[in-house]
């Protein structure tokens, strides 16, 4: 009898369990507050700024805040808060304070390093970035003149979030025009954990916009942008990045111009539509860049030689001669033009080669080339190759027939 | 359901097995072999194939391995031995079950969730342990296609991110650097003690040795290519780079707009996981059904399920702010403790009776 | 077991004492020849006038011996059995067979004049198909089975009645095809029958607790339809098929999950259409059941799941609601429960008025008032809908929805993972009549996929499903 109780109440246990497995769940699904943090009681920052303080940083962190009282769409306007502490860590401890509001960096899509910051150390300032688990690395990063928190308070022109204005310096289209170089994070901390030890970042510029009492443009960057300005036109702000910082160890060394900066991308081969504009005959030309393939290439014959090379397949796009109509009807290009396009392009490839040189910063990550390709040479060449290296540079401009 | 077919045991081996070493594996390859990190795992896994091998040979006697002892050396020993062979695989357990768990505070929760936000895997760990081991080959047919499905998804949403001149030069790190790389990382390769306690669960077939083999060589080619991927990736920062495949695939062009689709696939390895990570469990507290209850084998397994995984629930919250010491223990200091069970055991199993001895 | 005397008066007072019901009557007339007649009959559910012309007109001019045999041969009705046994001919009386006794008699005649209210032969409302047959089974078991008749011409159409219920005693019709179908299934089914002792079944989703494996189990295990071809269908393929008189539901076992995301008109239509449709099936209850539950635990634990534009879209509908994510997903789905529930049984002439409260006051209203958010209306409309394009899982998935949206604000999106491992664990070990509840995907059964989510077209389908063994594999000949 006693068998067949105990094995009545075993066959029953499961059923038991489940149920009180039912009620566990929902208690907690109605009193759910276990240091939950939801959508709520969250800060979705859009941007940091860091910039350097005497006590140590100061970190600007442009949080979103959902426009929700019209109940029938969202939008996006945004608030800058800022936070000083001894490390970025610090800074974010005491914006928390703050707002009240926990900080989420998962949306973080663009880090900006005042120009104080990237003095030295730059690493320093992004060691917090790093090593967050919850922060996306494939952010982007740049060095903005002056402050970053200036930058991203100030007002744009293009949209009420200084940070989306910025981030649609650097997108898909605008990469193409060869104007601007972009760099996330994750690659910025390979470059410089790597044997080359050298980076680059974008940098960014403010300025004011020319008539700027007009209303703001939509920009489409979030619903509620379209509103505009509240009074203060003449302070909105334009951004340009067409300037390159350059990084060796943690530090800024040298500033690439935007000629420069061109012929960086040319050797990237991310142009697809640009204008090179050239003065032939007393006129200006500019030419369109249809199709652009570039190289630097380290050979190890005997010693390492290095080779820079573009090569452009141009048409005419604007001429300030007046040309003939037929010479319009087919966008020629002539020697004459063409030479002066490769005197150009080869310039600035010597301005780039010099400054990177001069700098010490090992933009093209030849040292890593010399790495993998051969550790013997390495050993050898390690500290002295940008030095010893004088390159050959080869400019192929040609027009379509 | 009487046994395991042995497609089933090839899913098992082809997609299954290989998804436990997607989590920290990776990034301690990177710490000790850096861009040679290719080369101690297919040591690994060539052992681990090799180890497979054998045991599948082994399987033909169609006995498991209790019997095999008992046959060997009596009963009580027999019970002795795999109650310590159980104890390894509780033991090798640990380190997966606490990577899961930190993997799932990092991909499942934004915000640090309490303690007790793991404790649901041990409900259902407790719940599959106490069911019968042959179950397991029925999932797997199931978990196979989710796994090379999400695996796939992961592998093409990062392939153009990486740059597989990073894994070059060959031999950076020297001889040190991949003897460090294989004996510290055999704590991940333990799938052939459990392929031990599988045995007689399945019916040996002709060639299954060879085919189970290169089912594993398979599935260890596919890790290899994550490998090369994720340090293509990665290349120099690749050592920080712990939960390694939740992290590769975000780089995709089109995430920025459509937010994080990657986390389809990553969840769809993650329920293969947690699965995996049963395993282990399931096989010991099974092998130690069939070896010590002879009546109530139901009631039996059920309390060996509830108390293996209480006490491996509690090692997991007494650990949860010392993982790495613990890590550096089981993985460095003591690393010849696996190839002690997963390689040389295995081996010594050939030898054993494959039938009980003639009574006279 | 007592029979008939020959003595009518004792005779018919036995049986009227076995059938006191008021209902039950008696119709007594003589032959030219003095002999005396008397019907006893349930009067509802008798056709009388088929009993005055088949049996007593007849009778009224016979002048022959009082045995069964020659009065047999003088009535019309085409249905007669004898029978001596007064309680086999009390069960007949019950059945709406009336019985004929008369003085001196050696057996009664039981005459087959039932009267039988059904409805007409219609389209189920539960499987509408724009193509292929559109007949539908009733209430009535021998009309049933005449539509199951109807399309298998072949002896090898095993119809066995057996009756289930002890007060009821329902006519359960098991329908198998010889040759096709295991015995050992065959064998089970009956036995399991046979095993019921209950007082009444009114329908046939009362043998299904008797038929699962795990009767307690949320899942289904036996299939159900409402449509003869797909009946016949499944039967041709190995199965077992239960008639119950009194439902239009028919049974089918062994069951695969999988049934219940094909429909008849997979069949009829290109096999590309019948893919996609079934993939999108599939596809939507998957959204239907997950939606929800994800929407609730990326705003609570993982708002990386969400674009940034869209999270700050909700973020901003969210704002200045008064419950938390959780709580408002959980009542705006009670309430559309509540709907579902009051929408069928509701009267008809105030479903319009019900469908307005609903969208209109219910949704926008409860957006514009501020107590739910808009996205949670969208999402669990659509999670509503979706889950029709399954109906017949319909029960099950609202309760899993209700499951994962649960443990989705509780434990968080590993919560959802875990239990979708749960359940899928707990499909893969279901077995019904030794078959797999996941076939043909676990056990993996590679010419069986052919037709399982992904349909081929008809020459590929040549074999019967191997999940179900039967021992005549092929159903299909190429030339």
């Amino acid at each position: 009898m006693k068998k067949y109780k105990f094995r009545r109440f075993v066959r029953t246990v499961p059923m038991k369990f489940y149920i009180l497995l039912a009620v566990i769940v929902i208690f907690s699904f109605f009193s759910n507050d276990f240091e939950l943090v939801d959508i709520q009681k969250t800060a979705i920052i859009l941007a940091a700024g860091v910039d350097r303080s005497e006590n140590g940083y100061v970190l600007t962190a442009q949080i979103a805040v959902p426009k929700g009282s019209e109940r029938t769409t969202g939008g996006t306007s945004s608030v800058e808060i800022d936070g000083e502490g001894e490390t970025v860590s610090d800074c974010v401890a005491e914006i928390y304070s703050k707002t009240g509001w926990v900080p989420k960096f998962i949306f973080c899509n663009l880090i900006v390093l005042g120009e104080d910051t990237v003095k030295e150390r730059t690493f320093g300032a992004l060691d917090f970035f790093l090593r967050n688990e919850y922060m996306s690395d494939s952010c982007l990063v740049a060095v903005s003149a002056g402050k970053a928190s200036e930058l991203l308070s100030s007002i744009s022109a293009i949209d009420n979030t200084s940070s989306l204005a910025i981030n649609q310096l650097f997108s898909a289209s605008a990469e193409k025009s060869g104007k601007i170089t972009k760099n996330t994070l994750k690659e910025f901390a390979i470059g410089y954990y790597g044997v080359s030890k050298s980076g680059y970042l974008p940098f960014v510029r403010m300025q004011t916009q020319s008539g700027s009492d007009d209303q703001a443009q939509s920009g489409g960057q979030g619903g509620g942008s379209a509103q505009g300005q509240s009074g203060g036109g003449s302070d909105q702000k334009i951004y340009t990045a067409e300037e390159t910082a350059l990084f060796y160890d943690g530090a800024m060394v040298g500033l690439l111009t935007p000629e420069q900066t061109y012929a960086f991308n040319l050797l990237n081969e991310s142009v697809v539509s640009s204008e090179i504009t050239v003065q032939e005959g007393g006129k200006n030309h500019s030419l369109a860049v249809l199709r652009n393939s570039g190289d630097v290439s380290l050979s190890l014959k005997n010693n390492p030689a290095l080779k820079i090379s573009v090569t452009l397949t141009v048409r005419m796009s604007s001429c300030c001669s007046q040309a003939p109509i037929g010479s319009m009807a087919y966008a020629e290009v002539s020697p004459e033009v063409e030479q002066k396009a490769r005197e150009a392009i080869g310039g600035y490839l010597k301005g780039l080669w010099e400054n990177s040189k001069s700098s010490g910063c090992d933009l093209f990550f030849l040292t890593q080339k010399l790495y993998r390709s051969s550790l013997g040479k390495y050993a050898e060449w390690k500290d002295t190759l940008l030095q010893a290296l004088e390159p050959e540079f080869e400019v192929s401009v040609k027009g379509t027939k | 359901m009487t046994k395991i077919s042995s497609r089933q045991l090839f899913f098992f081996l082809a997609a299954i097995a290989p998804v436990g070493k997607l989590i920290y594996l990776p990034t301690q390859l990177a710490e000790f072999s850096a861009n040679d990190l290719l080369f101690p795992a297919a040591v690994n896994f060539f052992l681990q194939a090799g180890a497979v091998f054998f045991i599948l040979l082994l399987s033909r006697s169609n006995k498991t391995l209790y019997d095999l002892l008992s046959y060997t050396f009596g009963k009580i020993a027999a019970k002795i031995i795999l109650s310590v062979f159980t104890l390894f695989l509780f033991y090798a357990a640990v380190i997966p079950i606490m990577e899961q768990k930190f993997f799932v505070h990092f991909a499942f929760y934004d915000t640090l969730p309490t303690v007790f936000a793991f404790a649901p895997f041990f409900l259902l760990s407790v719940y599959l342990c106490a069911k019968p081991l042959v179950h397991a080959g029925r999932i797997w047919d199931i978990l196979a296609p989710v796994a090379m499905v999400g695996f796939a998804g992961i592998i093409i949403f990062s392939f153009g991110e990486a740059d597989f001149a990073a894994l070059a030069p060959v031999g950076a790190k020297g001889a040190d650097g991949f003897l460090r790389g294989t004996a510290f990382t055999m704590g991940w390769f333990y799938d052939s003690a459990i392929l031990l306690l599988l045995m007689g669960k399945f019916d040996y077939e002709k060639g299954m040795a060879w085919k189970g083999a290169l089912c594993y060589l398979a599935g260890a080619a596919a890790i290899l290519l994550f490998l090369a991927v994720f340090y293509g990736i990665f290349s120099d920062i690749a050592v920080r780079q712990i939960f390694a495949f939740a992290k590769v695939s975000k780089y995709f062009v089109g995430i920025p707009l459509l937010g994080r689709i990657d986390y389809i696939f990553i969840y769809a390895v993650a329920l293969v996981m947690a699965f995996y990570n049963i395993l282990p469990l399931h096989a010991g507290v099974d092998s130690l059904t069939h070896a010590f209850a002879k009546r109530q084998t139901r009631l039996f397994s059920a309390l060996c399920s509830i108390a293996v995984n209480a006490v491996i629930f509690s090692v997991t919250l007494l650990l949860n702010f010392s993982f790495r010491g613990f890590l550096k223990i089981v993985t460095q200091t003591a690393f010849w403790v696996f190839p002690l069970f997963c390689l040389l055991l295995p081996a010594l199993a050939l030898l054993l009776r494959r039938s009980p001895r003639e009574k006279v | 077991m007592k029979n008939i005397t020959g003595n009518l008066k004792a005779d018919v007072a036995a049986l009227k004492k076995m059938l006191p019901s008021e209902d039950v009557l008696t119709f007594e007339f003589v032959s030219p020849d003095g002999i005396n007649f008397t019907c006893v009959f349930a009067d509802p559910i008798t056709d009388k006038e088929l009993l005055g012309e088949q049996i007593v007109r007849p009778l009224l001019g016979y002048g022959g011996n009082a045995t069964a045999e020659e009065i047999k041969k003088h009535v019309t009705s085409p249905e007669l059995k004898t029978e001596k046994s007064l309680e086999k001919l009390s069960e007949e009386v019950l059945i709406g067979n009336p019985v004929l006794l008369w003085e001196g008699a050696d057996e009664a005649i039981i005459a087959g004049t039932k009267k039988v209210f059904v409805r007409a032969i219609a389209e189920p409302p539960t499987d509408v198909a724009i193509k292929g047959p559109r007949e539908g089974f009733i209430e009535d078991i021998k009309i049933n089975t005449s539509l199951v008749r109807r399309r298998f011409k072949t002896g090898n159409l095993k119809i066995e009645m057996l009756r289930v219920g002890r007060q009821s005693q329902t006519f359960v019709a098991m329908c198998y095809l010889e040759g096709t179908t295991r015995a050992d299934i065959v064998k089970e089914v009956k036995e399991k029958l046979e095993r019921i002792d209950i007082d009444v079944i009114p329908d046939s989703s009362y043998l299904t607790h008797f038929l699962s494996s795990r009767p307690f189990s949320l899942m289904k295990q036996v299939g159900t339809t409402e449509k003869p071809d797909i009946f016949c269908a499944k039967i041709a393929e190995g199965r077992v098929g239960l008639i119950v008189d009194g439902s239009p539901i028919a049974l089918t076992v062994p069951y695969l999950l999988v049934e219940d995301f094909q429909s008849s008109e997979d069949y009829f239509v290109p096999p590309y259409r019948a893919t996609f449709t079934r993939l999108l099936r599939l596809f939507a209850l998957l959204v239907a059941i997950y939606a929800p539950a994800f929407y609730v635990a990326a705003q609570l634990y993982k708002v990386q799941l969400f674009p940034v534009k869209l999270l700050l879209t909700i973020s901003g509908s969210i704002r200045d609601l008064p419950f938390s994510p959780s709580l408002e997903m959980l009542l705006v789905l009670l309430v559309l429960e509540i709907l579902n529930e009051a929408s069928i049984r509701m009267p008809k002439y105030v479903g319009m008025a019900l469908s307005v409260v609903g969208a209109l006051v219910l949704g926008e209203t409860a957006v514009s008032a501020g107590f739910v958010s808009t996205p949670a209306i969208i999402i669990i409309a659509f999670s509503g809908i979706g889950l029709y394009a399954v109906p017949n899982l319909i029960e099950q998935s609202s309760i899993i929805r209700l499951a994962m949206l649960l443990v989705a604000g509780s434990v968080g999106p590993y919560g959802i993972l875990l239990l979708t491992a749960f359940l899928v664990y707990y499909l893969v070990t279901t077995d019904c009549f030794g078959t797999p509840l996941l076939a043909p995907f676990a056990p993996v059964s590679g010419r069986d996929l052919r037709d399982s989510l992904v349909k081929y077209n008809l020459g590929s389908l040549d074999t019967r499903p191997q999940t179900l063994k039967s021992k005549n594999k092929r159903r299909l000949s190429h030339d």
